[in-house]
């Protein structure tokens, strides 16, 4: 029950809802108290102690992130006692920091870099040993450096809470404290989805993407190669906040223009090859149906979910779509249809993806992927690291003249450009899948329900007669949830959307780091990216994938129809169950 | 000659208010005057906790208990009662307390005499594994009277009105969190009995357990009774494999008598215990850090509120108490809350079980009434500093307490007058300390074990004991600089005040105290590079005096031969050389070399 | 109605029997220390000189019992023996030997050993 109560805070009074912490309190009355383990998606973890406030009458300081407001509470924020405690405190940080700013992937969008600076710290006290740890580079995408690491337990929370994968934890005690994965596997053998968002959430450089943007500028200054580049739907969504614009600007005419500058031949949208896999998937969804297939089917958009599904729920193998995620399938159509017009040897392109995922530079090298010993995608990077490349390459982003993606795999349906955001998928599907079933055109084509951030969405509609039930999860903790209840209840669903990221691809983890303002995965960040997306598949004429005139040329040119055995050669795959090691498995399972 | 009979008269306030140290000269005159003083010994104790019949005079053999005693009694109670072997009955005073029955048995007074047994009343008396014993001794009858005609506001009342504070450290009022377990509405419950004792040196709870591990039980089930639980848990260390197999018995056989399991003594009340094994991390003591280690999760703790009382165990409202704190509580069902609230101090009630370690001549566990002073436990139940050595500090509360110098000798025993000295009661650690001891090397070695055992989870406890330690041991190692006192300080205090744990809030509690009361011996290793009790091996030099004879044996024992000299002539140690490992000293036979 | 109360007392009676039953009114009244440090000094091997001694029937009118620690941790193993009538004695730093020693002196011959006791 919240009630009005008076508290102080440095004096003077102010009322505020009971049921809260100091934290949020303050928060609304626009104090502002340092942190830096707390993230408000997250459980309490009361680590770093940078939020202590002095309360009258508590003979030890207190948490703010933590403490509840209670009425008549006296709060000072700004004491000198407390000022040089919490000064104290990030200075312990520091001490145990290797202070290589001017060359770490976080410099300027650190938070420790922040934090420190405002706490004032000019001489330094407490110096000592350092820890030292190897870099865990093994896998593609998730790059682990201990080093770096101040211990907030933010990405060990993220892991578990949000994404439900439990690949870190701390381990060892005192000054030895590190986060690793069970046993200290390398990441690369962890169940570690390469999601990403322990990266989204971590203050400093402690775990990063695997970067490939040196490799990349060299491959692009090879006078041998074509290069040929995609991005993702909700890259456009998002980039322009690397470059300090608030959420939500749709930059794709500026990306577009500054892909071909840095050097890229051809640019494509990822968002075409979205509309392949509606037809696709589509397809399938509706042959599951008829033929009696298994059902619920499950969407296969995601890679961090691929691998999650492969270890935790291979039961479930048989649901998951064959269909290959819309990069690959560009990449694929961009090494057989694409060369096949433009007459070169598929093993002179180099086929780059800038990606709002981490996890799409694990997808990339996934060997079920692989056609005519080709890799559909050879290098991957992140919105992040695009934008970086373009700072580097001296390319003023903000000031570019919009340009147009091109073709043949550029144009695309509005159902394309909503694939970024979480239910998009669901929504682009059903839009076709109606229409392929019933032969009718599907009138009210925006599916509220489905729409939004709550963790887990369903939806029924009928078509012709027949009632289908669908349900949509965005992060991996969500997925989990809703799997559990499917592996319970099988029937009750046909056809389910699952995103391993909060928010779906906008809140990917290869999405630009939270501004000074802000927080990782702010819930209205997420909103306004979406937004972005759902108003592009308002402003086009063409919001259904198999009205967008450049699919139904490539079917008639190339692929014939769907899931016709050249779909199936560049288009479809296949999953293996993994054992995830180090964890005992379920018996009942394999 | 060993004494036939016993007289242990009572020292406590009260009784001394009642003429008891008259009575007992007049005891003394009585019992020379029939020639008895031979085979008659008589005892102080400290109070007894009969205050209201006093003064209090027990005779053993046989235990008989006389109260209200005055001078005019006494040679009536020497002639019948010592010479004629027949108890006064006009002054016997009929009682059946369950505290203190040692008495009955122990001849050992010395030790005893000083102590007051409640949580320990069975230890060393029965046998643990026998449920016949303990049962004997009125056990389980505390359950059954609850069972009988208490309901459980009525047993919270109970203890309430006991004054019981919790043992495990922090001395929370144990009624009082009783309460607000109880009045959690929750569709489950539990209770939680912490024998987790990470401290090191301390056995309290294993002896507690092992001794008489049925109390436990007992105390637990009329917890889980009156805050409206079905399940407890005993989480105890696997270091202790005797206490646990105690309790894995002591489990079975209550279940086989009905004592544990559904409708226990066919009331409709059930309940059961389960044994839960602790890694021995001493933060998973910590209340909250160990019940994630139960849950299956890494043991560190979590911001407090919510409390366990409201959210603990998966969730649920837990009770979680130290086994002394539940050893207490048949006693004060049985005995009474008001007669429990008569024994200690003001602010405290009850007594408080120590383990007495370091440099007194007797060593061990005791159980004394709070507002005993330290000076009665080292001196009069610890029997002094052994070789004659001066005494230096007493540090009590395990390896997060303070060090208390000679000044403070005659502090009570009790949660506030031990903070206000600059302690902490602790868990009940009791280490003396002679001259022997450097103190900067002592504050060392309990930061070394705190810093080690922190769990890694907050910065000013894992970073900041870090760099507490690594001044200590420059400062011990001999380069200690000028602004070192003052950091240490610095860091002590923002440790202690933002720490997220006990852990960490008490850290530097060695480290402070002795920098308040020895803070010359700090400031001697760093500007004067000398150590007064000679344990810093880097500020210790060896030099060999007149007194050498030249036999070379300390320069055949040198390992890094810095040792010269003819023989038969002094010989000398070259300083430069010298790795201050001490061998030469323990050689010389002639007391030749000094160590300065 | 039968109480817990009324349950319990009755446990206790029987319980009283049943110890009664294993020889405690015998004369004297052995204790044996046997919590983890006195069996850490030894105090298992001493238990079972006491047994052996029973049981190969050098001794009767003994009750031979086991104990938790009593808190003398310097002067472990102790053993402990009481006879109705006479102050308790305890002995300590017990070992096989000094425990053969006590039931032949002690125990037997009724000397008391009085340089070992505490
Ligand atoms: C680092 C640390 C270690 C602790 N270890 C123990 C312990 O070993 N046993 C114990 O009973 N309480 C221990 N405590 C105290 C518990 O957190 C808790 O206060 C206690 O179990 C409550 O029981 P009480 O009210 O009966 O004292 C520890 C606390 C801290 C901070
Ligand atoms: S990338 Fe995702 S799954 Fe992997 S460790 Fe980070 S949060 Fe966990
Ligand atoms: S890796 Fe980053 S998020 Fe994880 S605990 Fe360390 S600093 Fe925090
Ligand atoms: S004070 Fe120490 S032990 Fe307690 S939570 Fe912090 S780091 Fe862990
Ligand atoms: S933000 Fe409160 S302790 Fe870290």
């Amino acid at each position: 029950m919240e009630k009005s109560i008076t508290i102080h805070i440095n004096n003077k009074p102010y009322t505020v809802d009971s049921g809260q912490t100091i934290m949020q309190a303050a928060d609304k009355l626009g104090f502002h108290i340092p942190r830096l383990c707390y993230h408000p998606k997250l459980s309490i973890e009361g680590a770093c102690r940078v939020c202590i406030v002095e309360v009258e009458g508590m003979k030890n300081y207190v948490a703010s992130c933590s403490f509840p407001v209670n009425d008549g509470m006296k709060i000072h924020t700004n004491t000198t006692e407390l000022r040089r405690a919490r000064r104290d405190i990030v200075e312990l940080i520091l001490d145990n920091h290797p202070l290589d700013c001017h060359t770490c992937d976080r410099n300027g969008t650190c938070e420790l870099q922040r934090l420190s600076y405002s706490m004032g710290i000019k001489a330094r006290h407490f110096e000592g040993e350092r820890k030292h740890y190897d870099e865990d580079l093994s896998s593609r995408a998730v790059v682990r450096n201990p080093n770096k690491c101040i211990l907030c337990g933010r990405c060990v929370r993220i892991c578990s809470e949000v994404q439900n994968v439990h690949n870190l934890s701390q381990a060892h005690r005192g000054f030895r404290t590190v986060v690793m994965p069970a046993y200290n596997m390398p990441f690369s053998e962890s169940v570690c989805t390469a999601c990403g968002q322990c990266i989204n959430v971590c203050p400093t450089a402690a775990f990063v993407e695997k970067s490939y943007t040196q490799e990349l500028f060299e491959q692009l200054n090879d006078p041998n190669l074509i290069k040929v580049v995609q991005f993702a739907p909700s890259v456009r969504a998002a980039i322009g906040e690397a470059f300090g614009l608030e959420p939500g600007h749709n930059m794709e005419g500026q990306l577009v223009a500054a892909l071909r500058k840095l050097g890229f031949d051809y640019v494509f949208d990822t968002q075409f090859s979205a509309d392949l896999t509606i037809m696709e998937e589509a397809s399938e969804f509706l042959e599951r149906i008829q033929n009696k297939g298994v059902l619920p089917m499950i969407t296969s958009c995601s890679s961090a979910w691929m691998k999650c599904m492969e270890q935790f729920y291979p039961d479930l193998i048989d649901n998951v779509s064959t269909c290959k995620s819309p990069m690959s399938m560009n990449g694929a159509m961009i090494k057989s249809y694409f060369t096949e017009k433009i007459q070169v040897d598929p093993k002179k392109i180099l086929s780059v993806a800038v990606m709002c995922c981490t996890a799409k530079k694990y997808e990339a090298d996934r060997p079920e992927l692989m056609f005519d010993d080709l890799r559909g995608v050879d290098i991957v990077v992140t919105t992040r690291e695009a934008a970086w490349m373009i700072k580097s390459a001296g390319i003023d982003f903000l000031k570019i003249q919009p340009e147009k993606v091109d073709a043949p795999l550029g144009l695309s349906s509005g159902a394309g450009a909503i694939f970024g955001a979480t239910g998009g998928v669901m929504e682009a599907a059903i839009r076709t899948a109606y229409e392929l079933y019933t032969g009718e055109t599907l009138v009210d084509i925006e599916l509220g329900g489905i729409r939004g951030l709550k963790g887990i969405k369903e939806a029924s509609l009928e078509m012709d007669g027949r009632e289908i039930r669908v349900a949509v999860a965005h992060g991996l903790g969500n997925a989990c949830n809703l799997l559990d209840l499917v592996r319970k209840d099988p029937g009750r669903y046909h056809f389910i959307e699952i995103m391993g990221c909060p928010g779906g691809c906008v809140g990917g983890g290869g999405q630009p780091y939270a501004g000074a303002n802000s927080i990782p995965l702010d819930e209205e960040a997420l909103q306004k990216r979406a937004k972005a997306l759902y108003d592009l598949d308002r402003g086009k004429t063409i919001r259904r994938s198999h009205e967008n005139p450049d699919i139904q040329k490539l079917y008639r040119e190339f692929l014939q129809r769907p899931l016709s055995p050249t779909s199936h050669k560049y288009l479809h795959t296949h999953y293996q169950a993994k054992l995830p090691r180090g964890i005992i498995p379920d018996k009942a399972i394999f | 000659m060993r004494a036939k009979s016993i007289l242990t008269l009572c020292d406590g306030p009260t009784c001394i208010h009642k003429n008891s140290r008259v009575i007992r000269e007049a005891l003394e005159a009585e019992i020379c005057k029939h020639g008895l003083s031979e085979e008659v010994g008589i005892h102080l104790s400290g109070c007894l906790g009969m205050c209201s019949k006093g003064p209090i005079l027990i005779i053993n053999p046989g235990y008989t208990i006389y109260g209200g005693i005055t001078v005019e009694d006494i040679p009536e109670i020497v002639q019948e009662h010592l010479v004629h072997r027949q108890p006064v009955a006009r002054l016997v005073v009929q009682e059946d307390h369950l505290y203190n029955r040692f008495f009955r048995i122990f001849g050992d007074v010395d030790f005893f005499g000083r102590q007051m047994r409640i949580a320990l009343r069975n230890c060393g008396i029965i046998d643990p594994e026998s449920i016949d014993d303990y049962l004997s001794v009125r056990g389980y009858e505390a359950l059954a009277k609850v069972l009988t005609g208490m309901s459980p506001r009525e047993v919270i009342a109970e203890v309430k009105k006991a004054g019981l504070r919790g043992r495990g450290g922090a001395g929370f009022p144990t009624g009082l969190k009783w309460d607000i377990t109880a009045r959690e509405t929750s569709d489950e419950k539990y209770v939680i009995c912490n024998a987790d004792e990470g401290d090191p040196g301390a056995f309290m709870d294993r002896s507690a357990i092992e001794g008489d591990p049925h109390t436990v039980l007992e105390g637990i089930t009329i917890g889980g009774y009156a805050i409206g639980a079905v399940k407890g848990i005993v989480y105890i260390r696997a270091e202790y494999p005797l206490a646990i197999k105690r309790l894995e018995k002591a489990i079975a056989a209550a279940r086989e008598n009905g004592l544990l399991g559904n409708n226990i003594l066919g009331s409709n009340f059930s309940f059961d215990i389960e044994i839960r094994l602790g890694a021995g991390a001493f933060v998973c003591g910590e209340e909250t850090a160990l019940i994630h280690s139960i849950e299956g999760r890494r043991g560190m703790p979590t911001p407090r509120p919510p409390y366990p009382s409201v959210k603990g165990l998966f969730g649920k409202p837990t009770l979680i108490n130290n086994v002394e704190t539940w050893a207490n509580i048949p006693v004060i069902i049985l005995d009474g809350g008001e007669w429990f609230s008569t024994v200690g101090t003001e602010t405290s009630k009850g007594t408080k079980v120590f383990a007495l370690a370091g440099k007194v001549h007797n060593t061990g566990l005791i159980e004394v009434p709070m507002g005993t002073t330290l000076r009665e436990i080292i001196y009069d139940i610890g029997g002094g500093i052994p070789d004659g050595k001066k005494f230096k500090a007493v540090q009590t509360g395990g390896p997060s307490g303070g060090c208390l110098p000679e000044d403070y000798l005659d502090t009570q025993i009790d949660y506030e007058s031990l903070a206000a000295a600059g302690s902490i009661m602790g868990s009940g650690g009791m280490i003396v300390i002679d001259e022997d001891s450097c103190m900067v090397n002592l504050a060392k070695f309990f930061l070394e074990f705190t810093q080690d055992e922190s769990c890694g989870k907050c910065t000013p406890c894992r970073g900041g004991t870090k760099r507490m330690l690594e001044i200590l041991t420059r400062i011990t190692e001999g380069n200690g600089k000028e602004g070192d006192i003052e950091k240490l300080e610095r860091l002590g205090n923002m440790i202690r005040k933002a720490s997220l744990c006990g852990l960490g809030q008490s850290a530097p509690n060695p480290v402070l105290s002795t920098l308040k009361n020895f803070r010359h011996e700090y400031e001697e290793h760093i500007y004067q590079k000398k150590c007064r009790a000679g344990i810093c091996s880097n500020l210790v030099t060896y030099e060999i005096t007149e007194k050498c004879i030249g036999c070379g044996a300390c320069r055949r024992v040198c390992p890094v031969n810095a040792i010269a000299g003819k023989r038969q002539e002094q010989h000398v140690i070259n300083q430069e050389t010298c790795i201050k490992c001490g061998q030469c000293f323990t050689t010389c036979k002639f007391d030749a070399i000094v160590k300065a | 109605m039968v109480t817990p109360l009324d349950i319990i007392k009755k446990k206790r009676a029987e319980a009283v029997a049943r110890i009664i039953g294993r020889g405690y009114l015998s004369t004297k009244r052995v204790y044996v220390g046997m919590a983890t440090c006195e069996i850490a000094a030894g105090s298992k091997e001493v238990m079972e000189v006491f047994r052996q001694a029973i049981s190969n029937g050098g001794l009767t009118d003994v009750y031979l019992s086991q104990k938790g620690c009593a808190g003398r941790c310097n002067l472990e193993p102790t053993v402990e023996i009481v006879e109705e009538g006479n102050i308790p004695v305890k002995y300590g730093k017990v070992n096989p030997e000094r425990a053969r020693q006590i039931i032949e002196h002690h125990l037997k011959n009724n000397e008391v050993i009085e340089e070992w006791l505490i």
